[in-house]
């Protein structure tokens, strides 16, 4: 057993310590971005800094839905997002199934196959990537980035859910099939639901990837209405002018979404941390 | 199990292997082919030029210059986030009271957009009305207000940002926007897409994309030979 890290023990202050610098470094940053979204602008500027507002308002979000496409972005990320996690989960899901429950030739190369697409880079595949999408002439469209984006998230979105698909035991689905079921049945009514918890963390890891992208909408994206969020607020940012209070509060807003969810799949993660990631 | 189970099993898969071969495989075999040929990124025109633009980037100073502050800066991110990350690992294997809630936190800055770490950093090292100049100041560490932005700092900021946010690709070209001191962060990835969207040198920027998949490919071989037996993959 551990000798217990009380808070009065050397050990227990060093610990205490040391949890509390890395608690400031990561999560100080955000703490600043919400306390300056929150600020008039005569606070922005003041010097000696208050941390927090002391005339707290909302005219940067104001701002922010009035004077920008704020909200054309918003709509346009969540589109896009999701139409990738749709595809990515639908595919992925029959593609995993398959590696897990099926023999056939070729299986093991396919799965090596995925393995190193996973380390693809971004930056390795958008050259060719944005010289055949302007072949095909689907440039400037939506459709454009839900297929980088889909065909991004598939190989890390098939490793995750084939590790998943093999911790569920082949003898339930057995059971069901001697019980008079049809294998469709069984998928749906014994082995989805049992997947399901990791089909959610897989979907909204795909969710985040897309919702983050920046290179793939800089390069495939020219009009302004199809733009999503994370370009939006670049090029709100390089405005000559930086409205710090207005770009602080667009950060937050974008930022709540990814957290939100991140909340969700963190115990997989947390779960994760101690014993080596999901087992492959 | 039956041939016809095997069919199935077959039909499952093959829509994942034909978008990763269509969108993945084929794009990266068709840079490969783009980089012996010279080629303008919008119009359709191209002339195969051999090995020329091989030879151009090894004859061109910036191409080595890219190089290095690829090196320089993933060399210094990657040790500083292993330190770091074993140190923070180490103190959250230890039992205390609200670990679950640092654990959570401190891994907020990995999945928030590239893009707003970027912001939030550039707005907390201001040159003017930053927090990190006015608390550096008022401790007296400094006696003048650094320009974090500006060519003999933006190295240091941008692998600041890099390890705080357990690093993205995008990192690098984010912070160069809008700034003069880009070309004193200017890695490879970020050269082969100034290339290819500036200059409309698709061409080019495929032999570099092919170079930087050589260096992976490389790096990743020597990885898998080192921890093959370990990990048994």
């Amino acid at each position: 057993m551990r000798p217990k890290n009380t808070f009065f023990s050397l050990r227990g202050q060093t610990i205490y310590w040391c949890a509390a610098i890395l608690l400031i470094v990561t999560a100080f940053p955000f703490f600043w971005m919400v306390s300056t979204s929150f600020k008039p602008l005569r606070e922005i500027f003041v010097s000696p800094p208050y941390f927090l507002p002391k005339d707290a308002t909302l005219a940067n979000f104001a701002r922010l839905f009035e004077q920008t496409r704020f909200l054309i972005y918003f709509r346009n990320s969540v589109f896009v997002s999701t139409m990738a996690v749709v595809f990515t989960m639908a595919i992925a899901t029959a593609g995993a199934y398959s590696l897990t429950r099926y023999r056939f030739y070729g299986r093991e190369k396919i799965a090596s196959l995925i393995l190193f697409t996973y380390m693809f880079a971004p930056i390795m595949i958008i050259i060719p990537f944005y010289v055949l999408i302007k072949k095909i002439g689907i440039a400037n469209t939506h459709l454009a980035l839900i297929m980088a984006y889909t065909a991004f998230c598939l190989p890390f979105s098939l490793w995750l859910l084939r590790a998943f698909f093999q911790s569920i035991p082949l003898v339930l689905e057995e059971a069901a099939l001697v019980d008079g079921a049809t294998r469709f049945r069984a998928v749906v009514h014994v082995i989805l639901p049992l997947a399901l918890p990791g089909i959610i963390a897989t979907a909204i890891f795909t969710f985040i990837l897309a919702w983050n992208d920046y290179i793939f909408v800089r390069i495939l994206i020219t009009s302004d209405n199809l733009k999503t969020l994370s370009v939006g607020i670049a090029d709100l940012h390089n405005a000559t002018v930086i409205d710090w209070g207005m770009i602080m509060s667009g950060g937050m807003l974008i930022t709540i979404p990814v957290l939100v969810f991140f909340i969700f799949i963190q115990r997989y993660l947390i779960a994760g941390w101690g014993t080596g990631a999901v087992k492959g | 199990m039956k041939v016809s189970s095997q069919k199935t099993g077959i039909i499952l898969i093959a829509p994942s292997v034909f978008l990763i071969c269509a969108l993945l495989v084929y794009p990266v075999l068709y840079g490969v082919w783009l980089s012996f040929f010279k080629k303008h990124s919008f119009f359709p025109e191209q002339r195969f030029v051999g090995l020329a633009n091989y030879l151009y980037l090894l004859r061109d100073s910036e191409f080595w210059m890219s190089l290095w502050y690829g090196t320089y800066y993933s060399v210094s991110t990657i040790v500083l986030q292993i330190v770091i990350g074993v140190i923070a690992a180490l103190i959250l294997n230890e039992a205390f009271r609200g670990r679950n809630f640092v654990r959570g936190v401190v891994l907020f800055p990995y999945m928030i957009p590239t893009v707003v770490a970027i912001i939030l950093w550039k707005w907390l090292l201001n040159d003017q009305f930053g927090l990190i100049n006015y608390l550096l100041l008022a401790v007296g560490i400094i006696e003048d207000p650094l320009s974090w932005m500006g060519k003999d700092h933006i190295m240091t900021s941008l692998i600041i940002i890099s390890v705080w946010e357990f690093t993205k690709f995008d990192t690098v070209w984010l912070l160069t926007q809008g700034g003069g001191a880009e070309k004193y962060i200017r890695t490879l990835p970020v050269f082969a897409y100034m290339r290819t969207f500036m200059y409309y040198q698709a061409g080019l920027g495929s032999t570099l994309a092919v170079i930087m998949f050589g260096i992976l490919i490389a790096s990743t071989t020597v990885y898998f030979k080192m921890f093959r037996r370990e990990e048994g993959i």
